[in-house]
């Protein structure tokens, strides 16, 4: 089941996959128009301001046109760049939040030493010309907004996705709304009208407070664990410097130059670079005062995830060590113990299984201490080992807690946990400790079903084989003559049965039959049914009258059948010479006679002990041979008290009556339809009441006409 | 299957109630084998609410016969329903086992 659970999100994750490949050609074609036009655009500006920077001071009429023209190329430069830093870093695939950061420093953030150096190359190299090389600066200038526009591209896309970290539907549209004001702004900002004064002057602060708001979903920072944290710090920290460097250069190169067409005064650039600023500075800081709490939210999610590793692991078809081991692992580890031991208990004592940082002299010492003042059915703590009796054991411990594992209302192991420290175990961590225990619990429990149901399956497995043996004991081939008609049916309650019956030709015109039922059922009365057929066949071979059969049977099964056991059985001996049936029932059910001559339907009401109920020589007395001479067309049926004793919803029973008025009706039917006919309405008496113990029927029809046998 | 016991002097008078069938059978099997039942006389069943009783409940009986017997115990039956009584019969337990009609005669019966 949980199997299926999981594969799910697996799935998904495939076709997100494939629908990422789908669109990707058209991603990457895109990206390569928007650098493309990038490229050109920036060109186009540095050749313009080169141009005009050339006649700067002469006031020409174009001044209007090349100024939109300036504005509206280096919007498209700044827009396109967002555009492949968007597309980029949606590609980002398999990356942790650290990995963002990385990404955006090695990328973008080098660019700014780049610019640093260059700038540094040109004062350095500056003293050979006295006179600034404008075109030089501008060229270096172009350089630098470049590749600020760059890492501020990034960076914003970079900060996009760590705001949206855990995003909820709300800050989606928070940051739409965000992402639309300030594209807006670059858009407005071709515009040179100077009403636009009026909605840029209060519009900016509004976007700016917005941008410091936004700023604050950090959630991410909580995320980074143990020695992340600190590259994270690192990181911010030179991402902050690599800001610090442009800036700087920019003031620098400002100071050098009267530059034609001021980069930066953009109400886009502006906000965005607040915004590409602001928001590692808070990230700086979360970082840096969530160290000193961050232990705690690690112990808590190293708690969690030790929690789903034990609930995995039943899935995972570990065996139980496996699962004392991380049951063991993660109590040590959630309450920080200094020694501890796990012990299993069974009927000879304690075995110790995993343990840490304790000798076996004292381990022992204090399983007693704690076992006589609690015993092993309770939880113990003492946070204070000094007032105890425990301190005269001398340890260095001050705090103990020891908790049973139990299952199925039985304490199998004990867990004792150590700590140096007063205090060592409070609530807190108590409650995390028990919620491992019964996890745990749960976790053996588990494994003793799964266990179980295996052991059941296997003994299903070999039930299976006893019913194919059983199956092959019961004959499929009858004995079949010219003087009579057989049919059987046989059917178990259980996989295997005890009821049996076996033909035996004794001679020509000489035929021995057997029925019989032994009590219970299930393999124990399979075993004797086989131990019957085998006295059967190894007696008649000496062709005994049934009483005489009947005494010997008892005697035999006396060894071997169990005080509460017996055994009915009728032996019938059908002799067509003489025309006669001789037989003896051994306390099995009545036989039930059609007698054609005298058109009468009726049981053979005798007298016979079932076997193995006296073991002495005793039974000779109270078995009997009987004998009826039989007529062509005369029906004989033997069948197992599962027929008669069959019940309906109302716990009523088919009984001996039933059964004969069905005969009375079907005598002059054939074997094989007298016993379906039987069986049918038994079935119908019974509808779909389970049956509770086997059934078998025999029905014997002797032909109406009989061949003539010369003797 | 409830099982019940009433004792009077050296007689002992066990009533069945309900269907005597493979796993009530072990509770009659316990009751049968306790020691103290040694100690009486007779041993009278009674049947008037036995409904049905399996091939293990008739074990039961059949298994306790002999020791019965042989400490010189009379085991007998009494108020048995006719369906109930047809099983013995087939089985030739009546020929066996004492089964009467009522209460009264099963203490005669075993007074003789």
């Amino acid at each position: 089941m949980c199997r299926y659970i999981l594969n799910i999100p697996y799935n998904n994750l495939i076709v997100a996959k494939k629908n990422s490949r789908l669109f990707m050609p058209d991603q990457i074609k895109l990206k390569k128009y928007f650098i493309f036009i990038a490229v050109l655009s920036w060109g186009l500006l540095v050749g313009s301001t080169i141009f005009y920077s050339a006649t700067h001071g002469k006031a020409t009429p174009q001044t209007q046109l090349a100024d939109f023209l300036s504005y509206a190329l280096k919007a498209i430069f700044v827009f396109s760049v967002f555009m492949v830093q968007r597309i980029r870093v949606q590609n980002y695939k398999g990356l942790d939040l650290l990995g963002y950061l990385w990404k955006l420093f090695f990328r973008a953030g080098i660019t700014a030493y780049i610019c640093a150096v260059m700038y540094l190359g040109y004062n350095w190299l500056k003293p050979d010309h006295p006179e600034p090389n404008n075109y030089l600066l501008h060229i270096l200038y172009a350089v630098n907004f470049a590749f600020f526009v760059y890492f501020i591209g990034k960076a914003f896309h970079i900060w996009r996705v760590l705001i949206l970290h855990q995003k909820t539907k709300a800050l989606m549209l928070e940051w739409k709304i965000f992402e639309w004001a300030l594209f807006g702004t670059l858009i407005l900002s071709l515009f040179q009208f100077s009403f636009l004064d009026f909605i840029f002057i209060p519009l900016q602060p509004l976007l700016a407070i917005y941008a410091v708001f936004l700023s604050f979903h950090l959630k991410w920072v909580a995320y980074i664990t143990g020695g992340k944290k600190w590259r994270v710090i690192l990181l911010l920290l030179a991402i902050l410097a690599s800001m610090g460097i442009f800036i700087q250069v920019f003031i620098s190169l400002n100071n050098q130059l009267t530059v034609y067409n001021d980069f930066l005064d953009n109400p886009f650039i502006r906000l965005t670079t607040l915004f590409v600023l602001v928001y590692p500075a808070f990230s700086f800081l979360v970082a840096l005062f969530s160290l000193p709490t961050a232990s705690v939210f690690e112990q808590k999610r190293s708690d969690l995830l030790n929690f789903q590793r034990l609930t995995q692991l039943i899935q995972k078809g570990e065996d139980k060590p496996q699962v004392f081991k991380t049951f063991f692992e993660s109590a040590v580890n959630a309450s920080g113990s200094d020694a501890a031991w796990l012990e299993l208990l069974d009927e000879e004592g304690a075995e110790v299984i995993e343990f840490i940082n304790i000798q076996e002299e004292q381990l022992q010492k204090i399983r007693s201490e704690v076992q006589n003042a609690v015993g092993h059915n309770f939880d113990y703590v003492n946070n204070n080992l000094d007032n105890s009796q425990l301190r005269r054991l001398n340890l260095p411990y001050k705090s103990i807690y020891v908790t049973p594992l139990r299952a199925a209302q039985r304490t199998f192991g004990i867990l004792y946990l150590l700590k140096e420290v007063e205090q060592g175990f409070d609530r807190e961590t108590i409650n995390v400790i028990r919620t491992f225990v019964s996890q745990t619990n749960l976790t053996i429990e588990n494994l003793r079903l799964a266990e179980e149901a295996l052991q059941t399956e296997r003994y299903k497995e070999e039930l299976k084989i006893a019913s194919t043996v059983q199956e092959s004991l019961i004959p499929k081939t009858f004995p079949s003559d010219s003087w009579f008609e057989i049919s059987c049916f046989s059917q178990a309650a259980k996989e295997v049965g005890g009821d049996f019956y076996d033909f035996l030709q004794l001679s020509e015109g000489r035929i021995a039959i057997i029925i019989g039922d032994v009590s219970g059922k299930g393999i124990s009365a399979a075993f004797h049914m086989a131990q019957m057929k085998g006295i059967f066949h190894g007696l008649m071979q000496d062709d005994l009258e049934p009483v005489k059969f009947m005494v010997k049977a008892n005697n035999a099964l006396t060894h071997c059948l169990e005080r509460t056991s017996f055994i009915t059985s009728s032996l019938y001996i059908i002799d067509y010479k003489l025309k006669g049936i001789f037989f003896a029932r051994a306390g099995h059910c009545h036989t039930l006679y059609y007698n054609s001559m005298t058109e009468e339907t009726f049981y053979f009401n005798t007298e016979g002990l079932g076997l193995g109920i006296i073991r002495d020589q005793n039974y000779s007395k109270r078995i009997h041979n009987m004998h009826y001479d039989y007529n062509p067309g005369d029906v004989m049926v033997i069948y197992t008290d599962g027929i008669v004793e069959a019940r309906n919803k109302n716990q009523e029973e088919y009984g001996e009556e039933r059964l004969r008025e069905m005969l009375t009706q079907t005598y002059h039917l054939e074997a094989d339809d007298i016993k379906y006919a039987i069986v049918n309405d038994v079935n119908e008496f019974s509808q779909d009441m389970p049956i509770h113990d086997d059934q078998t029927l025999i029905v014997i029809k002797f032909r109406n006409v009989q061949p003539n046998f010369s003797a | 299957m409830k099982i019940t016991q009433e004792i009077k002097d050296k007689t002992i008078t066990i009533s069945l109630n309900g269907e005597l069938d493979a796993s009530s059978s072990v509770l009659l099997d316990e009751e049968l084998s306790k020691p103290e039942i040694m100690l009486f006389n007779k041993v009278l069943v009674d049947c008037e609410h036995l409904n049905y009783i399996s091939s293990a409940g008739l074990g039961v009986f059949i298994s306790h016969l002999q020791r019965f017997e042989d400490a010189q115990i009379k085991l007998i039956f009494f108020n048995m329903q006719e369906k109930v009584k047809n099983v013995f019969e087939i089985l030739g337990l009546d020929l066996l086992m004492t089964i009467v009609s009522t209460y009264d005669e099963a203490m005669t019966v075993s007074n003789e």
